[in-house]
């Protein structure tokens, strides 16, 4: 079956938005908003230089790591918060004082601990990870019907092995909607802890050019950065399909209805 | 086989209330017996159940299966609930080989028992569906399948047939009674439904309204193999089912046993 109308409108869209800003950009006239054409223009230069390559490279792998740490600590600390109430006491008034801080805020003093380097800047995208993912792990270990545990463990199942083979698997649908969240602060902290700690990274190419008035190239590595975040958001939600398409909903088989 | 020895169960309703479910119940269930637990909503019947099934504990007495005292969950006693509680991320074969696997049969082995069981509740061709790709009848089968598969022998059985259309709910009712002749486990069934319990029982406890307690246990004398399309007009079944109905609507008496 073809159906054009869900695959043109993204494209729709996006020829919206440039055609907008290109107008928008020739009436204002200002030095600060370069047309859409003369950003897109350096795009191919800024990918095609192995400097910048390696700027986005280093980005993209303390992202990654930063995030897998931060999917891997937390996790465990959700699904145990959702399946024991102590637990849930001892790191719930925690996680509300963290939550409403700015994880990039803490950048310029986790550099007085860690320095400029790799080290502080993947601390901080780890924090910007991990709560959402806390959260949502914890909502979905909560929710994993009772009724299933009790099952397994007339099947002779231990509580910690509860905990992995029937918690984790439940609840995984409800932990992948918090990596998704995760992995998109995940790419926002990123950016500004490059911005507060100027070395390496998409950030650090992005504030620099913005230093030295170079408009189209700020533009540029904008559109650049939320390329970024479309792909990866894209390649998540193809994996989060497979992962989960058992409890995606769906029509109900009704040949011999019972 | 089993034997209930002045079991009572007092939650804690919270703010220093409590409230008392279950009130001094002691029955005793010989092996191979069918035993419904018959009561109106919220009379803790099912929270009897699963005080055998050890998934709560008793506030006071306690629970003898085979002698022992139950201190939790065993595989000789298998639960199926009125939810199903399958698990959704395996398949209905991946669903009734589970409990098989976690007690150490090998794949092959495991997987051909499984089909054995989900031929038996007339399930084959379903084996690599996924539970919400069924009907509410058909993932009730599966959780029978899946719960037979580790061998108990006593059946708890929590309102199964309670979220099922009628014509389902007497399908099943058939293939259960089927199935039940095949090897006489020890059943305990609890169920709302007069006729459900004295077609499927050797005997039909009830229970009073909140706080339970044990109103009247009657033994329903109808041969078997039963058949519904027979009972239905067998004048016993009729006197079984309208006595009991008769029992249910009387105002809570100060009945004693």
């Amino acid at each position: 079956m073809i159906r054009p109308g869900p695959t043109l409108a993204p494209l729709a869209a996006c020829a919206a938005l440039l055609v907008a800003w290109e107008i928008g950009a020739r009436l204002a006239g200002i030095d600060g908003l370069p047309p859409a054409s003369h950003a897109l223009a350096q795009i191919p230069a800024i990918l095609g230089d192995p400097e910048s390559l390696l700027h986005i490279g280093a980005s993209l792998r303390r992202m990654v790591v930063g995030f897998a740490l931060g999917v891997a600590a937390a996790v465990p600390i959700g699904l145990t918060m959702g399946r024991s109430r102590h637990v849930a006491a001892f790191f719930n008034p925690l996680l509300m004082v963290i939550y409403p801080v700015p994880k990039a805020a803490l950048m310029p003093v986790i550099m007085l601990w860690l320095g400029v380097g790799d080290a502080s800047k993947t601390l901080v995208i780890f924090l910007g990870v991990t709560l959402p993912v806390i959260y949502h792990s914890y909502q979905g270990s909560r929710a994993v019907e009772q009724k299933m545990l009790w099952s397994a463990a007339a099947m002779g199942m231990t509580a910690p092995a509860r905990l992995v083979r029937i918690v984790l698997p439940a609840a995984l649908p409800e932990i992948l909607a918090g990596c998704r969240v995760g992995l998109v602060l995940a790419l926002i902290t990123m950016v500004t802890s490059e911005m507060i700690a100027r070395q390496t990274g998409l950030g650090n190419i992005l504030f620099n050019s913005l230093d030295m008035a170079q408009y189209d190239t700020v533009y540029a590595m904008i559109v650049i950065i939320g390329a970024l975040g479309f792909v990866l958001d894209a390649a998540f939600e193809w994996l989060r399909g497979r992962l989960v398409a058992w409890a995606e909903p769906s029509h109900p088989i009704m040949v011999g209805t019972t | 086989m089993i034997a209930i020895a002045s079991v009572t169960k007092t939650f804690d309703s919270g703010k220093g209330r409590r409230h008392l479910a279950l009130a001094d119940i002691s029955l005793d269930i010989a092996a191979g017996e069918f035993v419904s637990i018959l009561g109106p909503s919220g009379c803790g019947k099912s929270t009897l159940l699963y005080i055998v099934g050890g998934f709560i504990p008793p506030s006071t007495g306690a629970v003898l299966v085979k002698g022992e005292r139950v201190n939790g969950p065993s595989p000789d006693r298998g639960p199926v609930f009125q939810e199903f509680a399958l698990f959704p991320w395996k398949t209905v074969l991946g669903n009734v080989m589970y409990g098989l696997e976690r007690r150490g049969v090998g794949r092959q082995q495991a997987q051909a028992r499984a089909r054995e069981l989900i031929a038996m509740v007339h399930l084959a061709g379903y084996e690599n569906f996924y539970p919400k790709e069924l009907s509410g009848g058909m993932k009730q089968r599966v959780a029978i399948a899946r719960t037979l598969a580790y061998g108990p022998s006593i059946l708890l059985m929590d309102e199964p047939f309670g979220s099922l259309d009628a014509h389902t709910r007497t399908r099943l009712q058939n293939d259960l009674l089927d199935i039940w002749e095949r090897d006489r486990k020890t059943v305990l069934f609890v169920t709302h439904s007069v006729e459900e319990a004295v077609f499927l029982s050797d005997r039909v406890v009830m229970m009073t309204r909140a706080p339970g307690r044990l109103k009247e246990v009657i033994a329903i004398d109808l041969p078997r193999p039963r058949s519904r399309a027979t009972l239905l007009l067998d004048r016993r079944f009729q006197d079984y089912v309208v006595g009991i109905e008769r029992l249910m609507d009387e105002p809570a008496q100060e009945q004693h046993r």
